[in-house]
């Protein structure tokens, strides 16, 4: 149901959620290029797409599609449009943000709950994958509250997620505002956006927990390479 | 293995991932792995997988969910330690 009302209504949530970015003056630099990457990547792919990514403000899953497809692309490619995990708490505060939530393909994560509860999460987002969707995942959990990436705060679930997909492939995103100190709500108005693929194809010989942890490991450790390689140019990037 | 030996050893696995210290100076069977030492809970799987390591035992999803307490902890180690009848 939530997949079809939100299909329905693509172009009013995307197009909707464009106009705030714009009207905060958010920018990112070289969206043809970010787009024709992610168009190639697309055509060799088969199966679920796992988009893994850093976590530093309430906007990034926004900023990443943003960056992956223009709007008109998703009315004619659904599976361009991720779904994504979201807090539960940062989604149903009010009943425009539980709307938008629905719209925007949100998968609502109660964070810190029982086991059972981090269960039918998963078992969701296998259900979706195995369906051969994409969906959005920031491995560390929520907002790094170092405003780096944190391997301190893995959650191993990512790598679940790809031992219940098998054939999913894992792109790995950076993003962040070239002004982003720490970690945070919103980015300051007129922020500039780096964003970075990175297709990645984490593999382990364990199994169970170990291979959880083990591929969220991996992932992570791409995640940190981004971050190296973007620190390391940041002035040239900004 | 006794319960004080498996309650020492647990202790001494999950101590590193301890943020609360004030409520780590006196564990008890009763003590909250998450709640009242401040474990961050995706932390619990290093938990379990050191347990594994330590006490070469297998555990699955289903028992590692039930594991809340350190007596928890003891009692599933007991458990899969036990010799087999």
């Amino acid at each position: 149901m939530q997949e079809v009302l939100s299909q329905a209504l693509i172009a009013v949530t995307y197009y909707g959620l464009l106009g705030w970015l714009r009207y905060r003056r958010y920018r990112v630099p070289g969206l043809s290029r970010l787009r024709a990457e992610f168009e190639a990547l697309d055509r060799d792919r088969r199966g679920p797409l796992l988009v893994c990514a850093n976590h530093v403000t309430l906007v990034d899953s926004l900023i990443i599609q943003w960056a992956l497809s223009p709007g008109w692309r998703l009315l004619v490619r659904p599976r361009w449009f991720i779904w994504n995990l979201a807090d539960r708490h940062n989604i149903s505060a009010t009943w425009f943000l539980r709307t938008i939530g629905y719209l925007g393909k949100c998968v609502p994560v109660l964070r810190k709950g029982p086991p059972e509860e981090a269960r039918r999460t998963l078992d969701k987002v296998a259900f979706l994958l195995g369906r051969g969707q994409s969906m959005l995942v920031f491995p560390e959990g929520g907002r790094s509250r170092i405003g780096r990436v944190d391997p301190d705060r893995i959650m191993y679930g990512v790598g679940r997620m790809l031992q219940q997909a098998p054939g999913a492939r894992v792109l790995c995103v950076y993003a962040r505002g070239v002004g982003q100190r720490e970690y945070g709500d919103y980015p300051r108005p007129g922020e500039t956006f780096f964003v970075r693929f990175s297709a990645f194809a984490p593999a382990t010989t364990h199994q169970g927990l170990r291979a959880d942890r083990d591929l969220a490991m991996q992932i992570v450790g791409r995640l940190i390479e981004m971050e190296q390689e973007y620190f390391a140019h940041a002035n040239l990037d900004r | 293995m006794d319960n004080a030996a498996a309650f020492e050893k647990v202790v001494g696995i999950i101590k590193p991932f301890v943020k609360n210290q004030d409520a780590f100076a006196k564990p008890s069977e009763g003590t909250r792995i998450i709640e009242d030492l401040g474990v961050n809970s995706a932390r619990l799987v290093d938990i379990i997988l050191a347990f594994e390591d330590e006490f070469g035992i297998e555990v699955d999803d289903e028992s590692a969910d039930k594991v809340r307490t350190l007596g928890d902890a003891v009692q599933m180690i007991q458990r899969k330690t036990a010799p087999a009848h």
